[in-house]
């Protein structure tokens, strides 16, 4: 990786000096170019070679594991996610679901027993037969331990009680199986359709092990091939998906670190597809006749959770308020090149019970400073902000965002000290309390306010080594809020509660909200049908490569 | 009085010491001549001059603060107002390199001095007592060399912490190899002269061979290796900083502002080009200027 980035390095430096060489040359610039098409050619060719249709996708960072049970990042659920079926799936660009592994469901009168009808057609990649038994098997190897956070986030399991609120899963035929809840939960279904609680194969389970996260095997409509770490991940068409089989042989994930370097791969041709363009390059691209701008529909926030939990200044609710009033959002937002629109709340507009009363804190230092001289800080402290060097979709350029705030908070006498990380140190970083202030996002994965709200904000989740709330916040009125909000069945009551905890969480202020992006990919003009899904990743089984 | 046991020793040591020293004056004349006649060297050297220059009047010659900013302008393409352009977030890029000077020449001449210092020290060792200490340094020096030298960098700022002294420190101590071998080199040449064997004969002591004449007659090659080590140090330093281990925000070093930077590389590529041109420039003073030192210094070149 660091090697990686050290070629980066040399190669930006000539980049800059081929620059001002171009200014004197034309002829260089041009010749340049004709060696990009040449190496698309030579790719084009190899694919023609084999008969193959190869997806070649450009991303930032490598995937973590890929047993998405154990992840929250989305790097790993983007491969997962053609790997594995879950028993209900999304449609193609809502949250509404359709059946996926389960053909028909159904709902007990008071909402706790759920029972599902399995299709009986489907085979693993290992080929074994999928049956109820497996769906048993994998709720049950989930509430085994803490490292399947996912589990614990949605279905709210904590080391007394693993299970959360799904007290059993029986098989109760080959293909049918019920859940058993302790409590109504009313995203309990959308839940369902989350990739993490994709159904692995038994039988590869238990054989890899430990080692399973680097040996998948899902029911998906690509199989696993191949993974180099911080390289690429080769996956490979399933020909007997039970859906709709895949168009392309061969999807390929590249890891190429940095967002330029990755745009001019797409440039080059080396690339079909790619995340994380620099909002830079938007016109450059719709500029092009071979490339084309795919926005994903906006469902996530970008945020700087301030840590509540840490003896210091911010423990104070005052400065956290204090350093809302600091920061000049508008200003702020326009480093998103417009790909971003202000935040003011945990979820964002698009969502059903997003509270538009809250009025942000808006700019005004003078206020600023004024709060913290109540608090006691009028000759302000030091503090420090953990960034990540990996652009993500929902923050295009952490290290300049946050060197913006720095600049800001300076004016108010805080003395911010910039902490960049790798984006997997970032998370362990952050997961584990080390920081004052620190920059994240989310991104919604089921379409309910609580898989934002309850994830990023409640105490339950506020556990040192895997907290989702690396605010460490909280507040017991918040939690009885969120709680209830899970278990009432009325989306009118539920919105009204969801209302109310945006409004304490606003005066509270755990967080200074940044923003909602429409997150851009780009892409060769030959892919065609592909459609990116609120949630941040989907199956590629539908997209094709028109020749 | 007491009893002296050897009076004639030091006014004769003291007698050839004079000599060394005129000698020496006549060969740093001699260089300095030379590289004033060698266009590549001189055109070096006014890199440098203009760098020091440039360090020391910072304040007069930005234009702007490097910290100010202002998010609206940022990404201007170069104006009267902004003479290079502005950055990603409107900080004016002239004033930023014009303060990233200071870092530079900082960079250069504390990892060089802490390469110096050490490998001067470890070489002279080495090349002066040989046998067993020659082994025991030497192999050390191998081991180290054998790590690409910014992957040790990267690995000795990774257990320091992130920070530019670090980096200083990480740059200096991954430099130590270079100056020790050449030192060594020069040092096993050196005590095999005559000088060195009469002041042996007179009962010299180790310490006072190696410093008063060993050392100062193995200067040419030490200084040579500096002037290079510098350019190198800078380069490995802002290489560092680029991947955001060297210099922290908001420092403005040249390193880290390409960094910060790249995202505009198609947009706005005077972000990026002119660090980079700065880096590039000292980096060719340094070069151009060390080469022609070598040339000049060197005795067999003397026409």
């Amino acid at each position: 990786m660091i090697k990686k980035q050290r070629l980066l390095f040399l190669f930006i430096l000539s980049i800059a000096l081929f620059f001002i060489l171009a200014a004197c040359n034309k002829d260089t610039q041009s010749e340049s170019e004709g060696s990009g098409n040449a190496e698309g050619e030579n790719k084009a060719s190899e694919g023609e070679a084999s008969g193959d249709k190869i997806l070649v996708f450009g991303r930032g960072a490598d995937s973590i594991q890929l047993d998405p049970s154990k992840v929250t990042d989305g790097e790993s659920i983007y491969v997962t996610n053609q790997i594995y079926d879950t028993l209900v799936r999304y449609e193609e660009e809502s949250t509404e679901v359709k059946p996926a592994l389960a053909t028909e469901w159904k709902v007990s009168e008071d909402g706790k027993v759920w029972t599902f009808q399995l299709r009986d057609d489907v085979k693993f990649h290992d080929g074994n037969d999928f049956t109820a038994e497996d769906v048993v098997f994998n709720f049950e190897r989930w509430t085994t331990s803490a490292e399947f956070v996912y589990y614990g986030y949605m279905f709210g399991a904590s080391e007394d009680n693993m299970k959360g609120i799904i007290e059993k899963v029986e098989a109760t035929g080959d293909y049918e199986v019920t859940f058993t809840l302790s409590e109504p939960n009313a995203p309990f279904l959308y839940t369902l359709a989350m990739p993490p609680f994709g159904i692995a194969s038994s039988k590869a389970v238990e054989e890899h092990g430990e080692d399973y996260f680097k040996n998948p095997v899902g029911t998906g409509p690509f199989t696993f091939e191949e993974w180099l770490p911080d390289d690429k991940i080769t996956l490979k068409k399933n020909p007997d998906y039970f859906g709709e089989p895949a168009n392309v042989d061969q999807v390929v994930f590249r890891v190429i670190p940095d967002n330029g370097a990755r745009f001019m791969e797409l440039q080059a041709g080396s690339i079909d597809l790619m995340m994380g363009l620099n909002p830079q390059d938007i016109a450059t691209a719709e500029g092009d006749d071979n490339l084309q701008i795919i926005r994903r529909p906006s469902m996530n926030v970008s945020y700087m959770a301030m840590n509540t939990d840490k003896e210091g200044p911010l423990a104070d609710k005052l400065v956290r308020q204090a350093v809302n009033l600091a920061i000049d959002k508008e200003q702020l937002i326009s480093l998103y090149e417009g790909i971003g629109k202000a935040a003011k709340n945990p979820i964002p507009p698009s969502l059903w019970g997003f509270n538009d009363d809250v009025e942000d804190y808006g700019y005004d230092v003078e206020e600023a400073k004024a709060l913290l001289a109540e608090a006691g800080y009028a000759d302000g402290f030091e503090i420090t902000l953990y960034t990540f060097a990996n652009p993500r979709p929902y923050m295009p350029q952490p290290k300049v965002t946050a060197q913006a705030i720095q600049e800001m908070l300076k004016e108010v006498n805080i003395k911010v000290k910039i902490v960049e990380n790798d984006w997997d140190s970032h998370l362990d970083a952050t997961e584990n309390g080390k920081h004052d202030m620190a920059f994240l996002g989310w991104t919604g994965d089921n379409g309910d306010p609580d898989n934002f709200m309850y994830v990023l904000l409640d105490k339950d989740n506020a556990k040192m080594g895997s907290a989702g709330n690396i605010a460490f916040y909280k507040s017991d009125e918040v939690h009885d809020l969120l709680k209830e909000a899970q278990v009432e069945m009325d989306q009118e009551k539920r919105t009204a509660l969801y209302m109310k905890a945006q409004e304490i969480i606003h005066d509270d202020a755990p967080w200074f909200p940044i923003a909602h992006t429409t997150p851009p990919l780009a892409a060769k003009k030959s892919i065609v049908n592909y459609v990116p899904h609120p949630t941040g990743s989907e199956p590629f089984n539908l997209l094709d490569i028109q020749e | 009085m007491a009893i002296q046991p050897n009076p004639v020793t030091d006014p004769g040591i003291d007698a050839v010491d004079k000599n060394v020293q005129i000698k020496g004056q006549r060969l740093w004349v001699d260089a300095l001549t030379r590289i004033i006649k060698s266009k590549t060297s001189l055109i070096g050297l006014c890199i440098i001059l203009l760098l020091i220059i440039t360090a020391i009047f910072a304040p007069i010659i930005a234009t702007h603060s490097t910290t100010d900013q202002s998010i609206v302008n940022r990404y201007q393409p170069p104006s009267s107002e902004h003479i290079l352009g502005t950055d990603e977030l409107g900080r004016d890029i002239f004033s930023r390199i014009v303060y990233g000077t200071r870092i530079s020449i900082q960079i250069g001449v504390i990892s060089v001095g802490i390469s110096l210092v050490i490998g001067v020290l470890l070489g002279g060792l080495a090349g002066y007592f040989g046998r067993w200490v020659d082994q025991i340094i030497m192999r050390i020096i191998d081991i180290m060399m054998a790590f690409p030298s910014i992957l040790l960098a990267i690995a000795l700022v990774a257990v320091l912490g992130k920070s530019l002294t670090n980096a200083m420190i990480a740059v200096g101590l991954v430099g130590i190899p270079q100056f020790a071998r050449i030192v060594r080199a020069t040092v096993l040449s050196v005590k095999e002269t005559e000088y060195i064997e009469a002041a042996r004969s007179i009962g010299a002591k180790h310490r006072r061979i190696l410093f008063q004449h060993v050392l100062p007659n193995s200067l040419a090659p030490i200084i040579v290796q500096a002037t290079l080590g510098i350019g190198t140090a800078i380069l490995d330093a802002a290489g560092l900083s680029f991947l955001g281990l060297g210099a922290q925000p908001p420092t403005p070093e040249w390193g880290a502002m390409l960094s910060d930077g790249r995202a505009a590389l198609q947009t706005a590529p005077w972000v990026v080009a002119f660090p980079g041109l700065a880096i590039f420039l000292v980096v060719l003073g340094f070069n151009l200027f060390g080469d022609g030192l070598r040339d000049a210094l060197d005795p067999r070149l003397k026409r």
